[in-house]
């Protein structure tokens, strides 16, 4: 009995140690992060300097890493990246490209507990990025910057004029990150099962009344269904207004009162009485495909061309937009602040900003180049055109035309909540 | 130096603490995080420049009308799945411990739902019981459907029916095998005894065995509510939109871009945390009595 009672003591003092040193290890933060600097070696990537020569970047970058963290849910993106890209990396510079899959949110969580520590040097080096969650990486400073305006491929083939290339969500870039590809809105149906295209927001109700039970759309604060529903407001609130609007989240509601009243017209018609929304864009699209909705939505406006090829799509799907416009966002790649190679990182975000590494891209994944066309060459303009873009997808021409900015990032989680309150079994 | 004799005995003494420390590692890493999480969910966070120790996080998360539904929802879906889980188990286990010695293939059978991942079984309910799922094809080819939409929808309504039905085909298996070893070892020893008495094998049940067996199936139970309380990707899979279980939104809070939103999300969590600590508490308090009452200490 004695030794048992001893042992318990001993336990329970010995966690009770422990955990005081987590407390007090958690509350002094700050004492551990200038003793973390004062030890640290200052590397040469925090003295790196942007502006510098570009031929000595390229040599600096020359035999090295570089890390490159971004979603990983796109299987042909990775084997692009993983193949195409890394290979023209290594026979062109001899640089070896590392592709981390790692969803935004952990990516971010990492470089904020890498910053608590007072670390100068991370492992990451290039990260995919864009809309909020930009925002939120620059407002806690956790960019390395300003770079793009120093990459001969920005000052080549960008257009500094285009809007989407100054802010990003309607928060100003500043060269805290290079464009990568262009995405847009696109719904998609089966011409075979329904011989309708709804164009408008009316259409679209007609449509729903025709098909009842069999469509809908993915439940905010999925990118694709939230996407969808800013599109809705565009339609019925314009778009103008939302692009100097304060974040309030009842000034937001005043606004787009009309389209949450259609949506709400809308819900008796859709899949469950819309009651209940699939999670995600992945249950909608296979939905879609298994037949049970009749509409599908995407943000890769040529998932038709690529689906049809790997036998995934019906020969009869086709890709439209509305009338007024869909939404379209371009996607970036930015540094991180204490990227362990940042001259390598610039050097790979260059040769993916290139006329080379965005034709590639387009013929690989059918990504929109993000170059203007005015500052291509003839040559490299055939070369895009002669990309054959399969059947059932509308041409870059057609979507470019009708392509309306996003609402900025601080409204759109304001948005989201507004619909699960409004809309969802209402 | 210390003699033989002293040495073995110096090492019979110290042998429980060393023993231990490998299990007390990892407890201590998962009291870390726990405590991370909790120092966070106070609104201590100086990497992004929130310093004060403040309530107003879980404040905010009571004050928001949509937790109180979340709330309910876990409850309800934790409840409703132990008890259907441990009514079944029993069941299950109590047809096994009849079967003796003849129960070899029906064990392998029990013990799948067990080894199969939840995320698999949500696929599995799913597959077969969605609208356009296996059971609705089959009652459309044989004609007692209108077309695939007139199945009804049993996964993703408000009540959570698909994601109880993937609980209790994972966790009464649980149960079973858990509750087995004991409820073998009392039938062997009583139940001659209590036919000698005069019982039936019903009388028999509810009055020797499942009495004797009740510590195992509490504990058992204990064990499936907790999981189910925290677990995520069952109300996430099958859940309806709206309201999502606790977990599910405090991961949506979670992945917020705005990263000064993170205590809120911890918060949550820390809610998460106190009522689990509170229903185990009770249900400690239960079982112990229920020990008591039956002379000390059965251990399962």
């Amino acid at each position: 009995m004695k030794k048992k009672y001893a042992f318990r003591v001993l336990a329970m003092l010995a966690s009770a140690v422990m955990l005081m040193g987590l407390v007090t290890g958690c509350g002094s933060p700050a004492s551990s992060a200038t003793s973390a600097s004062a030890f640290s070696v200052s590397s040469e990537s925090s003295d790196f300097d942007p502006s510098a020569d570009w031929d000595s970047i390229v040599k600096a970058a020359r035999g090295t890493t570089v890390n490159f963290y971004g979603w990983g849910g796109d299987e042909d993106r990775n084997e692009y990246l993983g193949t195409t890209v890394a290979k023209a990396l290594k026979d062109q510079y001899d640089i070896t490209l590392n592709v981390v899959g790692m969803d935004i949110d952990q990516i971010l969580s990492q470089l904020s507990g890498e910053k608590q520590a007072g670390t100068q040097t991370g492992t990451i080096d290039m990260i995919w990025i864009n809309g909020e969650n930009f925002r939120s990486a620059r407002e806690n400073g956790l960019l390395f910057g300003p770079f793009a305006q120093y990459l001969p491929s920005y000052q080549k083939g960008v257009d500094p004029a285009d809007t989407e290339n100054q802010t990003d969500f309607g928060y100003p870039i500043d060269g805290y990150e290079a464009p990568y590809g262009k995405a847009q809105m696109v719904l998609i149906d089966d011409s075979a099962r329904t011989p309708e295209t709804p164009a408008s927001a009316q259409e679209l109700l007609a449509f729903a009344q025709k098909y009842p039970g069999r469509v809908t759309y993915p439940a905010p604060p999925d990118f694709t269904g939230s996407a969808f529903v800013r599109n809705i407001v565009y339609e019925l609130c314009g778009y103008q207004q939302f692009q100097t609007m304060e974040a309030d989240k009842e000034t937001l509601r005043a606004a787009v009162e009309p389209a949450m009243e259609y949506l709400r017209q809308l819900n008796p018609y859709l899949w469950n009485q819309g009651k209940t929304f699939p999670s995600t864009s992945g249950e909608v699209e296979n939905m879609f495909l298994d037949g049970e909705l009749v509409l599908n939505m995407s943000y890769s406006p040529y998932t038709v061309s690529t689906g049809i090829a790997k036998g995934t799509y019906p020969a009869t799907a086709r890709t439209f937009l509305l009338d007024n416009g869909t939404i379209g966002n371009t996607n970036y790649i930015a540094i991180a602040c204490d990227a362990p190679n940042k001259a390598g990182a610039m050097v790979v975000i260059n040769y993916i900003l290139s006329a080379e590494g965005q034709l590639s891209q387009y013929q690989a994944l059918r990504t929109i180049p993000v170059l203007s066309g005015k500052l291509l060459s003839q040559e490299e303009k055939d070369a895009f055109g002669a990309v054959e873009l399969g059947e059932g997808v509308l041409t870059q021409e057609e979507l470019l035309s009708k392509r309306l900015p996003e609402m900025p990032s601080a409204l759109v989680p304001l948005l989201e909540q507004i619909w699960l309150e409004e809309v969802v079994g209402k | 130096m210390l003699r033989p004799l002293q040495r073995r005995k110096l090492r019979r003494r110290l042998a429980p603490y060393l023993l231990s420390l490998p299990a007390a590692a990892l407890v201590i890493l998962f009291l870390a995080g726990l405590v991370s999480g909790l120092v966070q969910s106070f609104g201590y966070i100086p990497a992004f420049g929130l310093r004060e120790w403040t309530l107003k996080y879980y404040r905010a998360v009571f004050a928001d009308g949509a937790l109180a539904a979340s709330v309910r929802l876990s409850l309800w879906i934790s409840a409703a799945s132990t008890v259907l889980s441990a009514v079944l188990g029993t069941v299950l286990c109590a047809a096994l411990v009849r079967m003796q010695g003849r129960n070899g293939a029906a064990l392998q059978i029990v013990r799948v739902p067990i080894q199969v991942p939840h995320t698999v079984a949500a696929l599995f309910t799913l597959s077969i019981f969605s609208q356009s799922g296996l059971l609705s094809r089959i009652l459309e080819r044989a004609g007692a459907l209108a077309a695939q939409g007139g199945f009804p929808n049993l996964i993703s309504g408000p009540s959570g029916g698909g994601i109880l039905l993937a609980y209790v085909w994972k966790e009464a298996p649980f149960v079973a095998y858990f509750v087995l070893a004991l409820m073998q070892s009392v039938s062997r020893r009583l139940d001659e005894a209590a036919a000698t008495l005069g019982a039936s094998p019903v009388r028999t049940f509810f009055s020797v065995t499942l009495p004797l067996s009740a510590p195992a199936i509490l504990r058992a139970s204990l064990i499936i509510f907790a999981f189910s309380f925290g677990a995520y990707e069952l109300p996430f899979l099958l859940g309806a939109t709206s309201p999502k279980a606790l977990p599910v939104q405090a991961y949506i809070e979670y992945i917020n871009p705005d990263l000064k939103h993170r205590p809120y999300a911890m918060a949550l969590n820390g809610v998460i945390l106190l009522l689990t600590l509170a229903l185990a508490a009770a249900f400690f308090a239960v079982t112990e009595r229920t020990a008591k009452k039956l002379g000390g200490g059965h251990e399962a």
